[in-house]
């Protein structure tokens, strides 16, 4: 009695958003390849862009919008989250749609907590729930688990330069293939990556099974300048295999090492329903 | 012809107590198969009965893949037409709605995963045997808000009646699903597996709990017995394939059982087949007999000018009429039992009825006669005693009067 | 003895006769013998399935296992008490440890949740056809990150021999981890339920991706011989002590007990019908046979033969023509059975989804055993002798010179 099981993370969403940017690839076949500067070393290029969207406290607030044939209307969930990720903790609230506004997620690594003002209860998320989607979206467990690492798990390799990358048109991107290594928990045989020449940020990946078969595509957009990041502030999960799904994250605000009190990351913050961040 | 047939019959009552043995043997043989098969009906039937009043019912209305998949993603439409339909449809005994799927169930800050059932519960009780497994408290009622826990599930949650629990989990329209629940009771299931995550609310809550409106996960129907699930099926072909309703059968859902069945009667069936055989064989020799002994009189009426044709005949008639005395006299006997524990079942004792009943099998002796019994067991016999009468009639009717004549 | 002469003598004066009632009996006592095989063939193929697939004969858990089994619930020793105990234990044949877990099984297009199995790759093989089960790939080795899953859940999860596989799991100490796996080979076992459900991995693997250490959830037992297990199941339990369950496989699957013992029921009621319906032909036959020959009987009588004399040798012919039969008929049974054997049984794959769901094979084999053979030879000699028992009056009820009139 399973379903396909699809999870996304609590707290760690904004982490494995972070990670799973770092990867990007071409995506569109009738773009040209042109050969990549011999200088180029793919390594450093995926350790750019995993590191362009993280810090070690991330504040974001964003709306996810999903897409499926069971809904006449997409689902908007509005949220804002908090990331400290040396101590693995972070907050979630969600703040749309109003049946949903107030839920809490407090990430205690290992422990996942999930408050329902609705009902005023704190309930313990076992992890086997964890791995269940999360508000409904298309994210997998691979990123919740969060046993891999982008840089890592994964030997990477230069394929050439795109001119017309997958999603942004006006940029040239390196193309570069993600590996994972043989015991790396991932299941995707292969990850392309199209990495901005310019600026390092990731700009499209998909990610593909063993037997080469695109499975899912994962698109960035709308970059706007922050920190001296070129930070996407769309990002754009599809997957391949199912029709009708997609989910689309559209970031309102994101800051980079910003200050966080640590009792954020309270059960007690859970039930504040604070309105306002900090 | 009809001088064959006094002829025949006379010749039957020729030796009395030698057709008496016969006879006899044969009535024994009646009464044994129909009555077997009788007792073999009407257990089967009583056994798939159990088995689908535990939760499938004789047919499980269903959207396709839904026994696969079993996600709120296959659902099917219970709106008032097919209610309707399913209320007047003569067919149909009972019918039950339910609303499955997957939550958390949570008492204070612990929780477990369970399968949550929804449930009508006047419906439900007219199809399955749910409610009688309660082991403490009650079965849900109308009222809102009420769940009923499987035993080891209560324990493991350390819950007791009253309290409250939460029910968390993803509805279909993917929005996040929670509310607080009552613990009225709990149940005791043969499966300790699903002890261990089954809950039971009503099917309204449920409807409401995971935005179902007036979507349901299957519709378990029961037919007026086994034998006649076909016919529930072929009643509702039309009304189920305008809708795309996929209707399985409990062999389907339960080839095990089905299985099983199979195999005893093909158990029993090997048996009476062989008691049969001796019986004709019974038949063969007394016919065999009783032509051998005549060779002077058959010679004298074949001088006379009956015709071979006509002998055979009448060795034919002996035979069947022996059997067809038999089948008489054993269906006499033969039915009245049977029809007597189909209305009057005997409860069987011991270990072995306790085992039963904890898996949902009542053990009774219970027959049921019908008219396939009869009608098969007589073609049988009359089919049987016709093949044992080849040789000898063959042989009547080859008698040459001559030679016959000689032995005078 | 000059009645047994007299008595074969009187059995075949009339050849055919005799010759039909010996091959009804011949037919009685081999139709049911053989009856009797397939039954039992089945029965032994359900039992003999269910303790080769998974259960063995017994199982030495943590208590409470059987209860709840969950993770925590472990043999914290490894298993190696028990084993030391049984080590070298003529009644023991094999013997296992395994670990047993929960957990999510990943692959590039699909998940399950899967009952997760650690097994000792040598032992398993001896006490589980698992090995035996293996439809493609390779047998696990030790120290291996390879796993062996059903072929159903192979298609569920759309890989094949070789695909990567992600299992995500809850550790005991709470945590969510994952590791990477390849697949080492398929199975088709004869039960669907592991076929759909249950990954196997080597017993090391399974204990570090489950946070276990050294311990394991169960200890699998198999004896020399069935009728050890009682005693084996008394002396674990002496020895183990408390902390401990030990079941035989009856305590863990009395379905399949019920299941046995309910096929036996009816089948004893018919084979006393057909041993009634040969006796009522043999009476038949020495009836007409006494009436036959009532001046023969009147002239032995005459001589100055006694009248139990005379009874007895019609009691020996019923009895000749009858155990003439059963010979006959046990021939008929113990060649058909042993050929069936050697064509593999009857297959009965149309029947398939049905019996796997028992865990038993498509193939019935009949079993004969030579214990078998025994009670239908005394029924038949029985029912010989009270068929023989009416004739045998008959025989001599009527009086010398009424029999001599008969000329």
């Amino acid at each position: 009695m399973t379903r396909e099981i699809r999870c996304v993370a609590s707290g760690a969403l904004a982490a494995s958003i972070l990670l799973a940017v770092s990867i990007a690839a071409a995506a569109s076949a009738r773009a040209e390849l042109l050969p990549a500067p011999e200088d180029v070393d793919a390594r450093t290029l995926a350790r750019r862009a995993e590191g362009s969207l993280r810090s070690d406290r991330t504040y974001l607030a964003a709306r996810m919008v999903i897409e499926s044939p069971r809904l006449t209307a997409p689902r908007k969930v509005a949220f804002e989250s908090w990331e400290d990720a040396p101590a693995k903790r972070s907050f979630i609230r969600i703040r749309e749609p109003a049946k949903d506004a107030g839920t809490g997620f407090l990430k205690l690594h290992p422990n996942l907590w999930m408050y329902i003002p609705r009902v005023e209860r704190t309930v313990r998320v076992p992890p086997s729930m964890m791995l269940q989607s999360w508000m409904g979206s298309d994210f997998t467990n691979d990123d919740l688990v969060r046993e891999s690492s982008e840089l890592d798990d994964y030997d990477h390799a230069v394929l050439g330069i795109e001119t017309e990358p997958p999603g942004s048109p006006g940029r040239r991107a390196y193309v570069v293939d993600y590996i994972p290594h043989e015991e790396a928990p991932v299941v995707w045989g292969k990850i392309r990556a199209w990495i901005d020449i310019e600026n390092g940020m990731p700009l499209a990946q998909d990610f593909f099974d063993e037997d080469g078969e695109r499975l899912r595509e994962l698109r960035f957009g709308d970059f706007r300048e922050l920190d001296g990041r070129h930070v996407p502030h769309r990002w754009e999960l599809t997957p391949l295999d199912k029709q009708g799904h997609k989910t689309l994250i559209e970031l309102l605000e994101i800051e980079f090492d910003a200050p966080m009190k640590d009792d954020v990351f309270t059960k007690r913050n859970l039930k504040r329903n604070v309105k306002r961040r900090r | 012809m009809g001088l064959e047939w006094r002829l025949a019959w006379r010749n039957v009552w020729r030796n009395p107590r030698r057709t008496g043995l016969t006879v006899a043997a044969t009535v024994f043989a009646v009464l044994l198969v129909i009555l077997s098969v009788a007792l073999s009906t009407g257990m089967h039937d009583k056994m798939v009965e159990d088995s689908v009043r535990v939760h499938s019912g004789h047919l499980t209305l269903a959207a396709p893949d839904y026994l696969e998949e079993r996600s709120l993603e296959q659902s099917l439409q219970l709106d008032a037409a097919l209610a309707r339909e399913l209320e007047a449809t003569p067919e149909v005994r009972g019918w039950a709605p339910r609303v499955t799927s997957f939550a958390l169930v949570s008492k204070q800050s612990e929780s477990q995963g369970a399968l949550v059932l929804g449930v009508d519960p006047e419906r439900e009780k007219s199809v399955t045997t749910l409610a009688e497994r309660v082991k403490r408290g009650r079965f849900v009622s109308g009222e809102s808000r009420e769940i009923v826990l499987g035993e080891l599930l209560a324990q493991n949650l350390g819950v007791e009646i009253g309290d409250e629990v939460l029910l968390f989990g993803v509805a279909y329209s993917l929005e996040s699903a929670y509310e607080l629940f009552r613990v009225v009771g709990t149940l005791r299931l043969p499966e300790p597996q699903l002890e261990r995550s089954l809950a039971v609310v009503s099917l309204v809550d449920a409807a409401e709990f995971f935005v179902m409106g007036d979507r349901v996960s299957e519709i378990a129907l029961l037919a007026a017995n086994a034998g006649r699930t076909q016919q529930l099926r072929a009643a509702l072909s039309a009304t189920l394939a305008d809708r795309g309703i996929l209707a399985h059968t409990w062999q389907e859902v339960m080839p095990e059982l089905d299985v099983f069945i199979l195999l005893d009667d093909a158990a029993m069936y090997l048996t009476l087949a062989i008691l049969v055989v001796v019986v004709a064989f019974g038949i063969l020799n007394t016919v065999l007999m009783a032509v051998l002994e005549r060779k002077r009189e058959l010679g004298v009426v074949l001088a006379l000018g009956l015709r071979p044709g006509s002998v055979l005949r009448v060795v034919y008639l002996e035979s069947l009429m022996l059997a067809a005395v038999g089948l008489a006299i054993g269906a006499a006997l033969a039915i009245p039992i049977a029809l007597y524990f189909q209305h009057n079942p005997v409860e069987v004792g011991g270990d072995f009825a306790e085992l039963g009943k904890f898996f949902g099998f009542e053990m009774l002796i219970l027959t049921r006669l019908e008219t396939s019994n009869l009608v098969g067991s007589s073609l049988t016999i009359l089919g049987v005693a016709a093949i044992a009468a080849f040789y000898p009639a063959l042989k009547a009717s080859r008698s040459r009067p001559v030679e016959a004549l000689r032995s005078l | 003895m000059m009645l047994w002469r007299l008595a074969w003598r009187g059995a075949w004066r009339n050849p055919r006769r005799t010759g039909i009632v010996l091959t009804a009996v011949a037919v009685g006592i081999a139709g049911c013998l053989v009856s009797m095989a397939l039954n039992f063939g089945l029965v032994v193929q359900l039992v003999d399935t269910a303790i080769e697939t998974e259960l063995g004969h017994l199982q030495v858990h943590a208590r409470g296992f059987h209860a709840n089994p969950k993770l925590d619930r472990l043999l914290v020793d490894g298993g190696v008490e028990v084993d030391e105990l049984l080590r070298g234990h003529a009644s023991v044949r094999a013997l296992a440890v395994r670990l047993r877990g929960e957990g999510l099984v990943s692959s590039s297009r699909a998940s399950a949740g899967v009952r997760i199995v650690g097994i000792e790759p040598e032992r398993e093989a001896e006490v589980s056809l698992l090995r035996r089960s293996l439809s493609s790939g390779d047998w696990l080795e030790p120290g291996e990150r390879r796993v062996l899953i059903g072929e159903e859940l192979a298609r569920r999860l759309q890989v094949e021999a070789g695909s990567k596989l992600v299992l995500s799991v809850q550790d005991l100490s709470g945590e969510l981890t994952g590791q990477a796996y390849r697949v080492g080979g398929l199975f088709k076992t004869p039960s669907r339920v592991i076929d759909q459900g249950s990954l196997f991995l080597p017993l090391a693997a399974g204990q570090s991706l489950l946070g276990v250490g050294d311990a394991v959830s169960e200890v699998v037992v198999v004896a020399a011989d069935r009728r050890e297990i009682p005693v084996l199941q008394a002396s674990l339990r002496d020895a183990l002590g408390e902390a401990v369950e030990v079941q035989t496989w009856q305590e863990m699957q009395p379905l399949l007990v019920y299941m046995v013992e309910s096929m036996d029921a009816i089948a004893w009621v018919l084979y006393g019908a057909v041993f009634v319906a040969m006796a009522f032909g043999i009476a038949n036959v020495l009836l007409m046979a006494v009436y036959e020959r009532k001046r023969e009987i009147g002239m032995l009588l005459a001589l100055g033969l006694k009248r139990h004399q005379v009874m007895a040798t019609i009691l020996l012919e019923s009895l000749a023509v009858t155990l003439l039969g059963i010979a006959l008929g046990v021939a008929v049974a113990v060649l058909s059975v042993w050929g069936w054997r050697l064509v593999g049984g009857i297959d009965l794959s149309v029947f398939a989804d049905g019996l796997s769901a028992y865990g038993i094979g498509t193939q019935l084999v009949p079993v004969l055993r030579p214990s078998d053979l025994v009670s239908p030879v005394v029924v038949g000699v029985v029912a010989a002798f009270l068929a023989g028992l009416w004739p045998a009056f008959r025989a001599v009820s009527a009086l010398p010179a009424e029999s001599l009139r008969h000329v």
